[in-house]
């Protein structure tokens, strides 16, 4: 069994986790707003479920892990129930903390992957480079049936879901860039836009200078959602304090990070350290936690900037990334600015709110459901003739992206970013 | 039990067993819990009648389900067996836009349905609180209410034709423009009890042109009542007529202001209609507030302002959700002018248990629910909840009313079934379900007190209804007195004129000519069968109230034992019947809403006297005339069909009654 949390911040106040999955009545509103229930019809497979199978196993009133595993694994933690909730129990932590009461010792990949995170992010950048050289020269594709035999499908089937292989990472892109004495804002590099999106890195840099003024590229560990979601908790932990840490060393002014996934991650880090003996980091956790923002409000906040209907003439419209509408809330602001930019192009398409089937690991492991989500996706794009959808979030951006060049090449996905700012050029002409 | 031979009939995956799935099916929206043996996620109708067949070989219980919001424990597996879930036959079949009929699977989710129905200018009126998730099939059985059934009508009024997998595992249909007794309203609300829907065609409605909003606040329950009366009186069927008392505001202002002024209580008015017609009514509504006491009132018209008249009522239940882990939704009924009395009766009895009653009303049809929050992992205090619940029912019974308005009975109200009925009413229920049911396999041990159990607490509390007349008492003698004899049951022969075959009792009903009861305050009319429909309609009139009955010669019990128009069921509240034994049991009740057992009274519309002697019906009464057919078609006996052969038996085991017409 792997370290659990225990408590959670819900929002009721602090429960301990069975508090927090009791707050579950049972009365299936959420439903509806489950997307693996949507596509299965199976209540295990839905909110409610998951929350009975937790509570059970912690009532020690259900022996069956292996189903119980499929249920919480099959969990898209897209965190539409919770909005959904009228008590707003927190389906999403609550089964995280079910896998961890299943599962037994971390993978030894995830290990790895989580260790270099902490020790080395140098190295970690080079082994991607490697990686991506061996995509690029199409050996991966090779040897994507060995990584199978070895176990290691979820490589294989990450490598055949992105054809994104950037030579240059953000870090390499960003080398001159030179931080003002007082930055108007942090940039926090997650590591999509680091390392698989630099594009996206570059953009969101660039348009936040134009419009909160020149802002500092700092070199952030990493998050510690992956860490936090598959492996271990004091993994996440020791990231989270190496960021804390990070940012106390400069000001108070904003962290802005543009995966939000990664950003919602760092908004929830005073939930780490809720232990009696975590005090003192959960004062840290929360005046960091106050300071971060999804690139994506800060564009909402300041669409009146930005060029009015510059990119209408091309079909747009918005896919929520669930770590953006859900636990953070964020509906309103992308749109603001995505409208104001596009004009009368912009169209809202049916579920926008729903989950692509991206959602982290989970399309590389729950392939077949997964794609049920992105055809329906894909199609209420294509049924507003869209041309290019916009959304803020890495697996976003890969299962879309995945998703029009199989289904629907008509359409490209972009990261808000990329979007602003390209509108913020096209009118100083560059 | 030999699963695996119905694993092989159906999809790989389908069936399934593994504990943890049986524990996700082991709850609904209520609070009981009971684990299946198996469950089938099934994928077509074809599926469910393997099932029902399998079942049926091995004695095996079944459970149909869709979304599982079930609030009185109606689709848990008391019994073990097989939880047949629905949610995958989801598919909207067709939407005939002129003809203003949907044909769905029972997956369907209510929402999905009033989507696509409002991309063509319709409605599916059925709203209950359920809507986004709850399951068109769920609906149906459960005979589900909502706000708007008030101007609308429940489940029941929407519902024109079904098909169902019958627990013999033979597919049947029943629709509205059927011959003969009205089976389609048996299986309506049955809560799966006789068998499980497949297929509906629901009828849909055209959008309204206009809405409009109208908040009021009032210095008492009592004075909120008595304008809900007025409002009724008027002749103004608003689309909903919502009620919540002041700690339910309270509740939901915690941390936020909705602006509702701090009155003890609150009325929600909606109406809709032609845009003329619903400002001449808003007026209207506004006047009867400000004469019956209304310290406030606010009106609007446009959606976002509307909206957010409606906040607070919207957020109640979110508001009460978050007080504790769970909240006791309990669910009665009674007639409208008694609401003062039930609120009263409802505090006094959350004082005496130490908890907090929360109220919220659809009162337009005296239907309230008091609100219970609690925690189920407190023994203790789920007795005293569960208790003033309980308590909170009898004291609705008491009052002339029911035990569940649009929730359902389950398994939570299965014993207070005897507060309600008659030990012969309850025998005619079980016998019915015995009839369609004879091994008890379709979601058993529900909707009635278990056979052979004591029933718990206090028995019968309905208040007596009046009395018989001298005339009904002689028809009852007449028949307890005649063992063996046959009968033929006549009213004016207007519509049949057959001679009384040779040896057959005659029971003329032309002396059951009593208008019982009219109650004007809440619109009801309790009325002999013998009383010919031109003297009820001349005497009505003079009473300025009205009733939807053709006008027609003949008696009103030979129009409803004919059935020459299916408009007939619309407003049937409930009757008085004299059985072939001597028995003489009571349907339904005088309450609007009312989902207490078998809809009996609507069944017998149409049944030719085969069934039993309709010695009184209740209905509905409207403040305004209601639109009828000028002319009906002449009537001659239906051919018996299979299922309404079986159900007779329920009510006339050996064929006495008027044998030839239609048995």
């Amino acid at each position: 069994m792997a370290e659990s949390l225990g408590r959670l911040i819900t929002d009721l106040g602090e429960r301990t986790l069975y508090d927090a999955v009791s707050q579950c009545s049972r009365c299936g509103y959420c439903e509806q707003a489950c997307p693996t229930y949507v596509a299965t019809g199976d209540e295990s497979k839905s909110p409610r479920g998951r929350n009975q199978i937790v509570r059970l196993m912690l009532e020690k009133k259900l022996d069956d892990p292996k189903a119980a595993m499929e249920a919480l694994t099959t969990c898209l933690t897209c965190g539409a129930c919770t909005t959904a909730c009228y008590a707003k129990v927190p389906v999403v932590d609550i089964v995280l903390e079910g896998r961890r009461l299943l599962r037994g010792e971390t993978h030894w990949l995830v290990k790895a992957v989580c260790r270099i995170m902490v020790t080395s992010p140098r190295l970690f950048a080079v082994l991607l480079k490697i990686g991506f050289l061996l995509k690029k020269s199409g050996l991966s594709a090779l040897g994507r049936p060995f990584l199978r035999a070895a176990g290691l499908s979820v490589l294989a089937s990450m490598d055949e879901h992105t054809t994104e292989s950037p030579f240059w990472n953000l870090d390499d892109l960003t080398h001159k860039r030179e931080n003002p004495e007082s930055p108007a804002y942090r940039y926090f590099a997650p590591c999509g836009p680091r390392y698989l999106f630099p594009r996206v890195g570059v953009a969101t840099l660039s348009a936040l200078d134009e419009l909160k003024g020149k802002g500092a590229y700092l070199d952030n560990p990493c998050c510690g959602l992956l860490a936090h979601n598959y492996g271990d908790l004091s993994v996440a932990r020791e990231l989270a304090k190496k960021n804390i840490e990070h940012a106390e060393k400069s000001g108070t002014e904003q962290i802005v990070g543009d995966c939000s996934s990664c950003v919602a991650h760092l908004k929830t880090y005073p939930q780490l350290f809720l232990k009696p003996e975590d005090q003192e980091w959960r004062t840290r956790a929360e005046s960091f936690s106050k300071r971060v923002k999804d690139a994506v409000e800060l564009y909402g906040e300041c669409a009146d900037k930005l060029p009015s209907a510059v990119a209408e003439g091309v079909e747009t419209t918005y896919h929520d990334s669930c770590r953006a509408i859900n636990p953070q809330g964020i509906k309103a602001q992308p749109r603001l600015a995505a409208k104001k930019a596009a004009g009368a192009s912009y169209c809202e398409m049916a579920g926008a709110d729903a989950c692509c089937g991206g959602a982290g690991a989970f399309a590389f492991v729950n392939e077949d459901l997964s794609d049920d989500l992105l055809k329906k996706k894909v199609g209420n794009a294509a049924a507003v003739q869209a041309e290019v959808v916009l959304t803020s979030s890495t697996s976003c951006l890969i299962q879309l992206a995945r998703g029009f060049r199989k289904y629907y090449p008509d359409a490209k996905v972009l990261h808000l970013s990329e979007f602003v700012d390209g509108a913020l050029k096209k009118t100083h002409g560059a | 039990m030999r699963l695996d031979e119905l694993r092989a009939q159906v999809a790989p995956g389908s069936l399934r067993s593994e504990p943890a799935e049986l524990a996700v099916y082991s709850y609904d929206g209520a609070l009981a819990r009971a684990r299946p043996d198996a469950v089938l996620l099934a994928s077509g109708a074809a599926d469910v009648r393997r099932a029902v067949i399998w079942c049926g070989e091995n004695g095996v219980p079944f459970i149909a389900r869709g979304a599982g919001t079930n609030l009185s424990g109606g689709c848990i597996a008391v019994k073990g067996g097989l939880v047949i879930s629905l949610a995958r036959l989801n598919r909207i079949l067709s939407l005939d836009v002129a003809g203003r009929v949907a044909c769905v699977e029972p997956g369907v989710v209510n929402l999905d349905l009033q989507k696509e129905a409002e991309k063509v200018g319709l409605f599916y009126a059925p709203d209950p609180a359920s809507f986004r998730v709850s399951t068109l099939g769920g609906n149906a059985a459960e005979n589900a209410g909502g706000p708007r059934c008030l101007k609308y009508g429940v489940t029941t009024n929407h519902v024109l034709a079904a098909e169902a997998v019958m627990p013999d595992g033979t597919l049947a249909r029943f629709s509205q423009a059927d011959d003969g007794p009205e089976l389609l309203s048996l299986l309506v609300g049955a809560e799966g009890t006789l068998g499980v829907l497949v297929k509906l065609w629901l009828k849909l409605t055209p959008l309204p042109e206009d809405t409009r909003t109208i908040l009021a606040g009032f210095p008492s329950i009592d004075a909120a009542v008595a304008c809900v009366s007025a409002i009724i009186a008027a002749g103004v069927l608003p689309r909903a007529l919502e009620a919540m008392d002041r700690p339910t505001v309270e509740s939901v202002e915690v941390g936020r202001s909705l602006g509702y002024p701090k009155d003890p209580a609150i009325l929600l008015i909606e109406l809709d209609g032609p845009a003329a017609v619903c400002a001449r009514e808003a007026a209207e509504v506004e006047r009867l507030c400000a004469e019956s006491g209304a310290t406030t009132v606010r009106a609007a018209t446009d959606p976002v302002e509307r909206e957010r008249l409606w906040e607070g009522r919207r957020g109640a239940y979110a508001a009460l959700a978050r007080l504790a882990p769970n909240v006791l939704v309990e669910d009665g009924v009674v007639p409208r002018d008694k609401l003062p009395d039930i609120v009263r009766r409802i505090q006094e009895i959350a004082a005496k248990h130490r908890v907090k009653a929360y109220l919220l009303f659809h009162a337009g049809d005296g239907n309230i629910h008091p609100n219970i929050a609690y925690d189920e992992r407190d023994a203790e205090e789920t007795g005293r909840v569960k208790a003033a619940g309980h308590e909170m029912l009898q004291a609705c019974v008491e009052l002339g009313g029911s035990l569940s308005g649009e929730h359902g009975i389950g398994l939570d109200k299965r014993d207070a079934m005897a507060w309600l009925f008659s030990d012969e009413t309850l025998k005619l229920f079980h016998r019915v379900k015995d009839a369609v049911d004879p091994a008890h396999l379709a979601n058993p041990d529900k909707l009635f007190p278990v056979a052979g159990k004591a029933a718990t607490g206090r028995s019968f509390l309905r208040p007596p209804s009046g009395a018989l007349s001298e005339y009904a008492k002689l028809l009852v003698d007449k028949v307890s007195s005649s063992p063996g004899a046959s009968f033929r049951v006549r009213g004016a022969s207007t519509r049949w004129k057959d001679e009384t075959p040779a040896g057959a009792v005659e029971l003329l009903t032309t002396g059951l000519g009593r208008i019982a009861d009219l109650d004007k305050r809440n619109f009801t009319l309790t009325v002999e069968t013998g009383v010919s429909i031109h003297a009820l309609q001349r005497e009505l009139e003079i009473q300025g109230v009205f009733v939807r009955l053709p006008k027609s010669g003949g008696t009103v019990g030979g129009l409803l034992a004919t059935r020459p128009w299916p408009g007939l069921r619309e407003d049937i509240l409930g009757m008085r019947v004299l059985l072939s034994n001597g028995d003489v049991v009571e349907l339904g009740g005088k309450v609007v809403k009312n989902v207490a057992g078998y809809d009996l009274s609507r069944l017998l519309l149409g049944s030719w006297g085969t069934f039993g002697v309709i010695l009184e019906v209740t209905m509905k009464l409207h403040a305004r005339p209601v639109e009828t057919p000028s002319s009906l078609a002449p009537a001659s006996p239906p051919k018996p069909s299979l299922w309404a052969s079986r159900v007779r038996k329920a009510f006339d085991p050996d064929g006495r009654m008027n044998p030839g017409l239609g048995g």
